[in-house]
């Protein structure tokens, strides 16, 4: 083994003297993530409180003056606007507007008739301050509704409750952080997976395809270390980086989450106080056996990348080779978000999606340890598969000399 | 000591047009020893097998059929333990441009199994001797392809490998330098360690080979003093035995 830390040592020392790819492995995501959760937050709190704040617009066509009272009433929620010129269509669309309001002329009549009258609301869907204007709507007319039934049963002489026959009352069974802790458990396996095969993909080219390249391999191979040793002192550098990848991406992203949950939550707060909330969403044994699936997962991936290096004749070749995996890595990271997958009898069997899965279920709080067992042992089983087949292709001569 | 017993190497090919796997004899039966304190030049034209000849002496590669022995050990049995005997320079090689000379022979050292300090005392001494120790802390990236050369020569040398297999030594080095090289390979010799290097630079195996072994087509003709060779294919130079040896190939065919 001593040659396998040796040759990984070298491969570190190679690494250390390029300034360029040690900033942008190692420092850039410490700059990336809060910058990008940083905006991300400031937008997100300024939209908000932006359509929070302002009342909705509304072009309100309403002869009979039954709506316009109700609206005028709610001066925080609606403000009542002059119709635009042109389409009003048009002016919804370009945001002048949020929503115009035709109310049936025959509205009052009906209403004395205890009749039922329409509302017509013409609104974009795909607009969030036009949703928000609808919501708004519908809730102040279900309070307006409610106190004109229950006006017309006292006329009636009968009791106003006949107008509310049942409340309903609720209570959270979920724990602190549940919500987003599923968000992260849905979100991490695509993070993981990603950043810990494109982490490591450069590297591996790098000291694999690139060394033959490079002519360096042969300086390597002609040296006293067992073949063994060196491709898995390279498994273990192209491993390691993936790792360090991974946890660096996620510490940069914690921090940087760490600084918008307080905010987003308008609690206020500090970066402190944010990773309280995410230290409690995931406890440190949620900690631990994630990041224990994800040494036999990067040993996976690090043995596919070396595989398909040592094989490759070149670097471009190597790349090419290895670009289908990272596409298979992809979809699967992206499958592994997709909702109530958790429910696929199958899933727990199949290779890379289990430890998606098995990481899901843990910061869910639905961990199954029979499912986590298979994961960890399929993953570490395939990584065993691939260093035995990486070692003993490595020792194929038309492998290590095809230049 | 080196020594071939029958020794057979094929490779495997793709015909790109046919599509068909062809089989290449690169050495047939091929037998050969280098003494210590002996220099043996392997000569031949390109493609004649010298390389694959020699990197089956350096344990890269695995001879099909027959032995070799490096210092006695079977390098196919214990093919770390002959490579631990060799120091194997080929044009084929280069050096870890990032590093600095001094790095690399550190680094080159503990590979194999020198300590570190002692590794980095015996290059920097080597060094010297090639007269790059004025380069020994600067990154290898700007280096010349002579420079390269030397920093490689002195990894081969800093294990103090008995067995000493140099291919196309002096290949990008300037006439001084290439001087430098060849009184190394005779102080080499004078050490007792055996050395074999192929050439293309007839000059050079007049002046330093004890013994040559011309292989053409796979197969050796002739492993004699350069003199000798010359009388026994009444020959002037030793690029006359290789026209005659083409012309007799050509004629074969």
């Amino acid at each position: 083994m001593r040659g396998a830390l040796l040759v990984c040592k070298k491969e570190f020392m190679e690494l250390s003297k390029d300034r360029k790819t040690m900033f942008f492995t190692f420092l850039m995501p410490f700059i990336l993530y809060p910058l990008i959760f940083g905006m991300m937050g400031k937008l997100s709190q300024k939209d908000v409180a932006s359509r929070k704040g302002k009342p909705s617009r509304i072009l309100l066509v309403d002869s009979t003056q039954v709506i316009a009272p109700v609206l005028k009433a709610d001066a925080k929620s609606f403000e009542l606007v002059a119709a635009p010129q042109g389409d009003v269509k048009q002016a919804i669309r370009d945001q002048k507007l949020e929503m115009m309001l035709e109310v049936d002329p025959e509205a009052s009549a009906k209403l004395t008739q205890h009749k039922t009258f329409s509302l017509n609301a013409t609104y974009d869907q795909s607009d969030d301050s036009s949703g928000l204007a609808l919501k708004r709507l519908k809730e102040a007319l279900e309070k307006q509704n409610t106190s004109w039934v229950q006006a017309r049963l006292g006329v009636m002489g009968a009791s106003p409750e006949l107008a509310v026959p049942s409340r309903i009352q609720t209570t959270d069974a979920s724990t602190p952080g549940l919500a987003v802790s599923k968000v992260l458990g849905a979100f991490l396996p695509y993070m993981i997976m990603l950043m810990m095969f494109a982490g490591s993909m450069q590297h591996g080219i790098y000291t694999t395809a690139g060394e033959k390249e490079r002519g360096t391999l042969l300086s390597l191979l002609s040296t006293s270390l067992p073949r063994n040793q060196i491709i898995w002192g390279k498994l273990i550098y192209v491993f390691s980086i993936g790792l360090i990848s991974v946890l660096i991406n996620l510490a940069s992203m914690g921090i940087a989450m760490g600084r918008m949950v307080p905010s987003v939550a308008s609690t206020g707060g500090s970066a402190a106080q944010g990773l309280g909330a995410l230290s409690s969403i995931a406890n440190p044994l949620t900690l631990v056996l994630t990041f224990l699936l994800m040494i036999p997962l990067g040993l996976l991936f690090a043995n596919f990348i070396v595989l398909m290096g040592t094989q490759a004749k070149n670097t471009v070749e190597a790349g090419t080779a290895i670009m289908p995996g990272f596409m298979v890595v992809i979809v699967a990271a992206v499958f592994s978000m997709a909702p109530g997958i958790e429910k696929m009898a199958f899933l727990p069997y199949v290779p890379i999606l289990n430890v998606s899965l098995a990481v899901r279920k843990l910061f869910s709080h639905q961990a199954n340890y029979l499912e986590y067992t298979i994961a960890f042992l399929m993953t570490v089983g395939l990584a065993g598969l691939l260093t035995w087949l990486s070692t003993r292709l490595l020792n194929r001569e038309s492998a290590l000399f095809k230049v | 000591m080196i020594q071939l017993t029958d020794v057979y190497k094929t490779f495997t090919v793709k015909d790109k047009r046919s599509r068909a796997k062809k089989q290449i004899e690169a050495v047939k039966g091929l037998s050969l020893t280098v003494k210590p304190g002996e220099i043996y030049g392997l000569l031949g034209p390109n493609g004649a097998g010298k390389s694959t000849t020699l990197r089956m002496i350096a344990g890269l590669m695995q001879a099909d059929q027959g032995q070799i022995q490096v210092c006695g050990i079977d390098t196919k049995a214990e093919p770390e333990k002959a490579r631990a005997m060799v120091g194997y320079l080929s044009t084929d090689l280069n050096v870890y441009g990032r590093f600095t000379p001094r790095e690399l022979l550190r680094l080159f050292g503990e590979f194999q199994g020198v300590d570190a300090k002692v590794a980095e005392r015996r290059g920097m001494h080597l060094l010297e001797k090639l007269q790059l120790l004025d380069f020994a802390d600067v990154k290898m990236e700007g280096f010349s392809s002579g420079q390269k050369q030397k920093v490689s020569i002195a990894r081969a040398l800093l294990h103090d490998p008995k067995v000493v297999i140099f291919d196309e030594p002096t290949t990008g080095l300037d006439v001084l330098t290439a001087k430098t090289v060849l009184d190394l390979l005779r102080i080499m010799r004078s050490e007792g360690r055996s050395v074999i290097v192929s050439t293309h630079v007839m000059p050079m195996v007049d002046e330093i080979c004890d013994r040559v072994g011309i292989i053409f087509d796979g197969e050796l003709h002739g492993d004699a003093a350069p003199k000798q060779i010359l009388e026994t294919w009444n020959a002037k130079t030793l690029d006359e035995v290789f026209f005659q040896l083409a012309a007799r190939s050509a004629a074969e065919v």
